[in-house]
C-alpha cells in the first residue's frame, strides 16, 4: 500500500513520457490525484493509536543490513497527505499555463512526489537518506531548465540583495549546500548504524538502532551531522543562504511545493531520526537549538518586511516559521512538538497557494516588486479574498489552524523558560506586519497604470479554493489532526523527555 | 435554552456577512443592507430571550457553559469550542447588539452611494460577530479568537477605503498594535494554564483564590500580560496611538467602534476577570493609574485637536478611561453602567457629527464649520444631547454613571482619593471640549456650506478630498460616494438617532441611587464572589457626589461658554501664552513620535541591518563563497563536467553513491 503511494508519481511521471506532448499534464495531474487518493485510503484505515501502521519491510541489501522498510504513524500520515495534496495544484496551475517540454517536467515535479514521499514513509535510515538527498535532484533540473534568469531591473538602493541572479548559479549555491548537507548526513546515518551494531549484525532500522542505542560521545557529533542537514533543507538561519537566489530564479508552481514540503523533511527528520535516535545530544544541544530557532524567527522576520520581493517575502516567512517548528520541537513538550506538527500542516497548506497567487500577481501586474504595484482588489474581489485568507493564515490570525499550532509551540517553549516563549512571540507581531505588509502593498492602495485587475479565472479559481477550503476547515477543527498524531508525536518525544528529567 | 439562543446570537451575524459576501455579484444593494440589518436585530432578539432564560434561574445558578466541539486537546491543555453566558456577557450582548443595531440602520442610509455597499454590510456584520465571540467566548483562547477577530474587523473597516493610502496606513497601524496586544493575552493564557491547569472561565475563576495568594508574582504576571490585551484593545496609554488613526474608516464604523465594540473590550476584560484582579490589587492599581492617566490627557488633546471627529475619538480614550478606573478599583456595575450609557451618546455624538460632515462635503475641521444650528435642527439638537450626556450634565444618562465610578474612588479613600480628584478635573475638560464643537459649530453666521444647505436644501457638492492629506480622491471605490447624506434628509440616519438620543438622556434612569439599581441588581450574579460586592458608598454620599458632579458639569460647559462664545480672544491669548502646552497637546503629547522612537524605528533598523548589512555581507558572501570554492574545483576538473548544468546533478549522484559505498566497505 505504501510502495504503491510511493511509486505511482513516479510511474505517471513515466507514462507521460510515452503519450503525446499535449496529454503529459493531464496525465501528470491523473497521477497526482489517484497518489491523494490512495493516501486518503490509508488515513481511512489508520488508527490513531495503533501506533506504527501499514509495514512493509523487505530485505533489500542484506549484506549491508539495509531494508527497504516503509511504515506510516500519526506524523507521518499528516504529512503524506500534505504532500499528496499539495502537488495537485502546482501540477493543475502549470498544466493550465503550459510549459516547455511539459514532459519532462511533469515527470521531474512527479520524482520528486515519490521521493518526497519516500523521505516521509522510509524506516529505514539509509532508505531515508536515500530519499532525502533524491529530493533535491528533480528540483535541481525543475529549477535549472524551467527558473529564468533575474535581471537587476530592481532599484538596488531600495531592495540591497536583488541584483541580477542566473538560474546557473542559484541552483549551484542550492546543491552545493543541500549536497554539503547530505553527504554529512550520510556519514552520520552510516556512522549510527555500524554504532549501534557495536560489533553485531549490522542494520539500518531506525526502530532498532533507536532501541539499541548510541553512546553519548558519538551522539554529540552525529547529532549535529544530521543537524547540518535538516538546517539547511528547511533553511534555518544561518544555513539559509542558498534560499534567496534560488527563490528568486525557480518556476513558482515548482517552488511552492518545494517551500511547503520539502522543508517539512527537515523538520520532520528532527522528530523522526535526531531525537529517538540521539536523545542525550539532543538534550545537550537543547538550548543551542532553541537559540537557532529564535533566531530563525526574529531574523525571517526582519527579512520577511524588508524584503521587496514577494518571493523573498515567503521565503523568509518560512524561515522564521520554520523557526517556530523547529522550537517547538526542541521543547520537548507534548503541547510544543504537537503544536510542530500542526504547524508544518498548517505551513505547507497556506504557501501552496500563497506562491500561486505570487504567480498570478506577476501575470496581472509584470512584476513581483512591492513597491510599484497595488490596488489588485478593484475589480477582484475574489481574489482578494482568498489572497486575504492565505495571509491572515500566514500571520497565523487566532481562529486559523495556525494561531493553535504556534499557541501550543509558544506553550510548549514557555514550559521550558519563559524567556523563550516571551521571544518567539516577537515573532508574533513582527508576522503580522510583514503578512499584512504583503497584502496591502498587492491588493490595496492606488492601482497603477498598467496594471491589470482582473479576477481570478475560473479555472484558477479551482486549483485555489480547494486549499484554501482546507486551510478554513482546519480552522474549525485542528483537532482533527491533534488526534490523529498526539499518539505518535509523543512517542516520538518519549525518550528525550526521560533523558531530559 | 439559554445557551441556545447565545450561540444564536453569534450565528445570525456570521451567516449575515458570510451571505452578504457570498452575494455580492447578485444581490441589490438594498437588500444587502437589509439582511445585515435584520441579521444584528435578530442577533439582539436571541439575546433578549438568551437574557429571558436566564432572569428565570435562582440567582446562584445564573451562569451557563456550553460547548460545540473539542476545538484542540494536547497535554492537558483542552480548549473546547465554548460559550459563557452569564449576567455580564448578556449584558454585553445586548449593549453591543442593540447599538449595532442602530447604527446598521444609519449606514443603511450614509452609506448609500458608495460603491462597496456589500463589502461594508459583510465587514460590519462580521465586525459585530468577533466582538460578539469575544463577550461570549467560555475560555481564554476563544477569548482571544475573539479578541483577534476584532482587531482583524476592525483593520477591514478602517482600510475600507483601501485605495487611499492613509487609510491602509491606519488600518496596519491598528492591527499591528492589536497583535501586540493578542500576544499579552497568549502569554496570560499559557500562564493561567501553567498555574491552574485549565483556560475555561468556570475552573480557571473558582480555582484561582486557592492556588494563589494574594499578589503572589505569578498572578500579578498574568493580570499584567492581561492588561496589555487590554490597553491594546482599549486604546490606553501607551497603546493609543491607532485610535485616532481609526478615523480614517467610514463614520458608521468610527461609531461602531468607539461606542459599542472593540474599545469596549479592555473594561469588559477586567470585569470577566475580576476575580483574578482582586488578587493581584497591583496589577488592579497599574489599570486604574493607567486609565487615570489616558483620560486626563486624552481630554487635554481633545480641548486642543480641530478635527471633529478626533475630538470625538480622544473623547473616547478618556471616557474608556473612567471605566478603566472603575472596574479596576471595584465599581464593577459602575463601571459596566458607564460603559453602557457612553455607547449611547458616544454612538450618537458620531451619528451627528457624520451628517455635520456630509453636510460640509467631508470637511472635518471644526475651524471650517461655523451657524449649523438652522440649516440642520435634528442634527444640531441630537448633538447636543450627546454633548450635554457626555459632559455629565444633571439628569442625562452620562451624569448618573460617570460620577457612580467617581465616587466610588472618594468612598475607597486613601490613594484612590488622588484618582477622586483626577477624575473630576476630568469631568470639568470633559464638558469643556464637548461643548466647545457645539460653540464653535452651531451658532454664529453660517459658513458657506450651511448657507447652500439653507438656501437650497441639499448638501453642497465639494470635490472628493482627502481630509487627512487633502488629496484628490479616487471615487470609484468612494469616498462616501458621490452623494452625501444628512440625517434631515435620510429617515434611517434620523430613526437610530433619534432613538439613541432618548436613550442618551434617560437611559440613566436605569440606575438612580436609592431608587431603582437596576444595573447593579442585574450583574450582581456575575460579580457576588468579588470583594466589592457589598461595598457601595451610602445614597447620600452618592447624591453628594451627583451633586458635585451636576457643579462640574455645569462649571465646564460655562467655561467652555466664555472661551469660545464671550471672549473668543481668550482660547487664542491662552496659546500664545502657553505655545509650550498647546504644541503639546495639539501633537497630542507626542504619542507618534514616542512609539517611533522606541519601538518602531528600532525594529525597522532591525530589519535594515538584517537585509543591508548582515544577509548581504555574512550571509551571501558566505554562500557565493563555499559556492564559488565548489565552482573553481569543478574547473579543475573540467573534463568529467560536461558544461550543462546536468552535470552538477549527476555528479552528486554519483558522489553520493561513491562514499556510501566506500563507507560501507569500510564499515564492514
Amino acid at each position: 500500500m505504501l510502495s504503491s503511494i510511493i511509486w505511482t508519481p513516479l510511474v505517471f511521471g513515466l507514462i507521460g513520457l510515452l503519450v503525446p506532448k499535449r496529454f503529459a499534464a493531464w496525465v501528470a495531474a491523473l497521477g497526482a490525484v489517484i497518489t491523494l487518493g490512495l493516501a486518503i485510503g490509508v488515513l481511512a484505515g489508520f488508527d490513531p493509536d495503533g501506533g506504527m501502521q501499514y509495514i512493509t519491510d523487505v530485505s533489500w541489501i542484506p549484506g549491508l543490513g539495509v531494508d527497504y522498510s516503509l511504515g506510516i504513524d500519526g506524523v507521518s500520515i499528516f504529512l503524506v497527505l500534505l504532500t499528496t495534496i499539495a502537488w495537485i495544484p502546482a501540477i493543475c496551475f502549470s498544466a493550465i499555463r503550459g510549459t516547455d517540454r511539459p514532459a519532462l517536467y511533469y515527470l521531474m515535479l512527479l520524482a520528486g512526489e515519490t521521493s518526497t514521499l519516500g523521505a516521509f514513509l522510509a524506516q529505514d535510515l539509509l532508505l531515508f537518506v536515500l530519499f532525502f538527498d533524491l529530493m533535491i535532484v528533480p528540483f535541481y533540473f525543475l529549477f535549472g531548465i524551467w527558473g529564468r534568469d533575474r535581471g537587476g531591473e530592481e532599484d538596488p538602493e531600495r531592495s540591497p540583495g536583488n541584483g541580477p541572479v542566473s538560474v546557473q548559479s542559484a541552483t549551484l549555491k542550492m546543491i552545493v549546500f543541500t549536497l554539503i548537507g547530505s553527504l554529512l548526513m550520510l556519514v552520520g546515518a552510516i556512522a549510527a548504524a555500524v554504532i549501534a551494531a557495536d560489533g553485531g549484525e549490522l542494520t539500518f532500522s531506525i526502530q532498532t538502532i533507536v532501541a539499541r542505542g548510541l553512546p553519548e560521545g558519538s551522539q554529540n557529533w552525529i547529532f549535529w551531522f544530521f543537524a547540518a542537514a535538516f538546517l539547511v533543507k528547511m533553511p534555518a538561519f544561518p544555513l539559509h543562504g542558498w534560499m534567496p537566489d534560488s527563490y528568486r530564479a525557480a518556476p513558482l508552481p515548482a517552488l511552492a511545493v518545494f517551500s511547503a514540503v520539502l522543508s517539512k523533511v527537515g523538520a520532520y527528520g528532527f522528530l523522526r531520526v535526531v531525537l529517538p535516535m540521539m536523545p542525550d545530544a539532543s538534550d545537550l544541544f537543547q538550548s543551542t537549538m532553541l537559540v537557532l530557532a529564535i533566531c530563525s524567527i526574529l531574523y525571517g522576520s526582519a527579512m520577511a518586511f524588508t524584503k521587496t520581493d514577494l518571493r523573498l517575502v515567503l521565503g523568509f516567512s518560512s524561515v522564521a516559521q520554520l523557526g517556530f517548528i523547529t522550537a517547538g520541537i526542541f521543547a520537548f513538550d507534548s503541547t510544543g512538538a504537537e503544536g510542530a506538527v500542526l504547524q508544518m500542516v498548517n505551513h505547507g497548506l497556506v504557501v501552496v497557494p500563497a506562491f500561486l497567487i505570487v504567480a498570478m500577481i506577476s501575470e496581472r501586474t509584470g512584476s513581483e516588486e512591492l513597491g510599484p504595484m497595488g490596488g489588485l482588489a478593484k475589480k477582484a474581489p475574489v481574489f482578494a479574498v482568498i489572497f486575504l485568507i492565505v495571509s491572515m493564515a500566514t500571520l497565523a490570525i487566532p481562529a486559523s489552524a495556525n494561531f493553535i499550532g504556534e499557541f501550543y509551540i509558544l506553550n510548549g517553549l514557555f514550559q521550558v523558560d519563559a524567556a523563550w516563549a516571551i521571544v518567539a512571540s516577537v515573532g508574533v507581531a513582527l508576522a503580522a506586519f510583514y503578512a499584512l505588509r504583503m497584502y496591502q502593498l498587492t491588493m490595496h492602495n492606488p492601482l497603477p497604470d498598467g496594471s491589470d485587475s482582473r479576477e481570478i479565472s475560473l479555472r484558477d479559481a479551482l486549483v485555489l479554493v480547494p486549499m484554501v477550503g482546507i486551510v478554513v476547515v482546519l480552522a474549525f477543527c485542528p483537532q482533527l489532526i491533534i488526534h490523529g498524531s498526539e499518539q505518535a508525536v509523543d512517542s516520538s518525544i518519549a525518550i528525550v523527555r526521560e533523558v531530559a528529567k | 435554552m439559554t445557551a441556545t439562543w447565545a450561540w444564536l446570537v453569534l450565528l445570525f451575524p456570521l451567516l449575515g456577512s458570510l451571505t452578504i459576501g457570498a452575494t455580492f455579484k447578485v444581490l441589490p444593494e438594498r437588500t444587502a443592507g437589509l439582511i445585515g440589518i435584520s441579521a444584528i436585530v435578530a442577533a439582539f432578539v436571541c439575546g433578549i430571550l438568551a437574557l429571558i432564560g436566564l432572569q428565570g434561574e435562582p440567582s446562584e445558578s445564573r451562569h451557563v457553559a456550553s460547548s460545540l466541539w473539542e476545538y484542540a486537546n494536547v497535554g492537558g491543555l483542552k480548549i473546547d469550542l465554548g460559550i459563557y453566558v452569564d449576567p455580564l456577557s448578556i449584558f454585553m450582548v445586548l449593549v453591543v447588539t442593540g447599538v449595532s443595531s442602530l447604527i446598521h440602520i444609519y449606514s443603511y442610509s450614509y452609506m448609500e452611494s458608495d460603491q462597496g455597499y456589500h463589502r461594508f454590510f459583510s465587514y460590519l456584520n462580521f465586525f459585530v460577530f468577533s466582538m460578539l465571540v469575544l463577550v461570549l467566548a467560555g475560555n481564554f483562547i476563544m477569548l482571544i479568537v475573539g479578541w483577534a477577530l476584532v482587531g482583524f474587523a476592525s483593520y477591514a473597516l478602517i482600510s475600507y477605503w483601501y485605495r487611499r493610502n492613509t487609510a491602509t496606513k491606519a488600518g496596519m497601524k491598528a492591527f499591528v498594535i492589536n497583535v501586540v496586544g493578542d500576544i499579552g493575552l497568549y502569554i496570560a493564557a499559557i500562564l493561567i494554564f501553567k498555574n491552574l491547569g485549565s483556560v475555561d472561565y468556570g475552573t480557571v475563576f473558582e480555582r484561582a483564590p486557592e492556588v494563589f495568594t494574594t499578589n503572589e508574582w505569578e498572578i500579578v504576571a498574568i493580570c499584567l500580560c492581561l492588561l496589555v490585551g487590554a490597553f491594546a484593545k482599549s486604546a490606553q496609554m501607551p497603546f493609543h496611538t491607532w485610535l485616532a488613526d481609526a478615523m480614517e474608516g467610514p463614520t458608521p464604523v468610527s461609531s461602531l467602534i468607539h461606542a459599542a465594540t472593540m474599545v469596549t473590550a479592555g473594561v469588559y476584560l477586567i470585569a470577566r476577570c475580576h476575580s483574578l484582579f482582586e488578587l493581584a490589587p497591583t496589577a488592579a492599581d497599574v489599570a486604574a493609574w493607567v486609565g487615570l492617566a489616558t483620560l486626563l490627557i486624552a481630554g487635554t488633546i481633545a480641548i486642543a485637536v480641530t478635527d471633529l471627529k478626533r475630538i470625538i475619538a480622544y473623547s473616547t480614550m478618556s471616557q474608556i478611561g473612567y471605566m478603566f478606573v472603575g472596574v479596576s478599583i471595584g465599581a464593577y456595575s459602575a463601571g459596566m453602567f458607564h460603559l453602557m450609557t457612553h455607547a449611547f451618546f458616544k454612538a450618537l455624538l458620531f451619528m451627528a457629527a457624520g451628517s455635520f460632515i456630509s453636510a460640509m462635503a467631508n470637511m472635518q475641521d471644526i475651524d471650517k464649520m461655523k451657524g449649523f444650528r438652522k440649516a440642520m435642527p435634528f442634527t444640531a439638537a441630537m448633538f447636543i444631547i450627546g454633548a450635554l450626556a457626555l459632559s455629565g450634565f444633571p439628569g442625562t444618562s452620562g451624569w448618573f454613571s460617570k460620577d457612580e465610578i467617581i465616587d466610588f474612588a472618594h468612598f475607597r479613600g486613601g490613594m484612590y482619593d488622588w484618582m477622586w480628584v483626577g477624575m473630576l478635573i476630568g469631568a470639568f475638560m470633559t464638558a469643556i471640549y464637548s461643548f466647545r464643537i457645539i460653540f464653535r459649530i452651531l451658532p454664529g453666521p453660517p459658513c458657506e456650506e450651511a448657507e447652500y444647505l439653507e438656501q437650497h436644501g441639499h448638501v453642497i457638492h465639494g470635490e472628493p478630498k482627502n481630509p487627512a492629506t487633502g488629496e484628490l480622491e479616487d471615487t470609484e471605490v468612494g469616498y462616501p460616494g458621490e452623494e452625501h447624506h444628512i440625517a434631515e434628509q435620510a429617515g434611517g440616519m434620523k430613526f437610530a438617532m433619534a432613538v439613541l438620543g432618548v436613550l442618551a438622556l434617560i437611559g440613566g434612569l436605569l440606575q438612580i441611587p436609592g431608587v431603582d439599581d437596576v444595573i447593579t441588581k442585574f450583574l450582581e450574579p456575575t460579580f457576588e464572589n468579588s470583594v466589592f460586592a457589598h461595598m457601595h458608598p451610602s445614597t447620600e454620599d452618592s447624591w453628594i457626589g451627583l451633586g458635585e458632579g451636576a457643579l462640574i458639569s455645569i462649571a465646564g460647559i460655562a467655561t467652555a461658554w466664555l472661551l469660545y462664545i464671550k471672549r473668543p480672544d481668550l482660547p487664542v491669548k491662552f496659546r500664545q501664552r502657553f505655545s509650550a502646552i498647546y504644541t503639546l497637546c495639539v501633537n497630542k503629547w507626542y504619542g507618534d513620535e514616542i512609539v517611533d522612537f522606541l519601538i518602531v524605528n528600532p525594529v525597522k533598523a532591525f530589519g535594515r541591518f538584517c537585509n543591508r548589512i548582515f544577509e548581504r555581507f555574512a550571509i551571501d558572501g558566505a554562500t557565493t563563497g563555499v559556492a564559488g570554492l565548489t565552482r573553481s574545483a569543478g574547473a579543475a576538473v573540467r573534463d568529467l563536467q560536461s558544461g550543462l548544468l546536468r552535470g552538477y546533478a549527476v555528479l552528486m549522484l554519483f558522489g553520493i553513491l561513491a562514499i556510501a559505498v566506500y563507507f560501507l566497505i569500510r564499515s564492514i
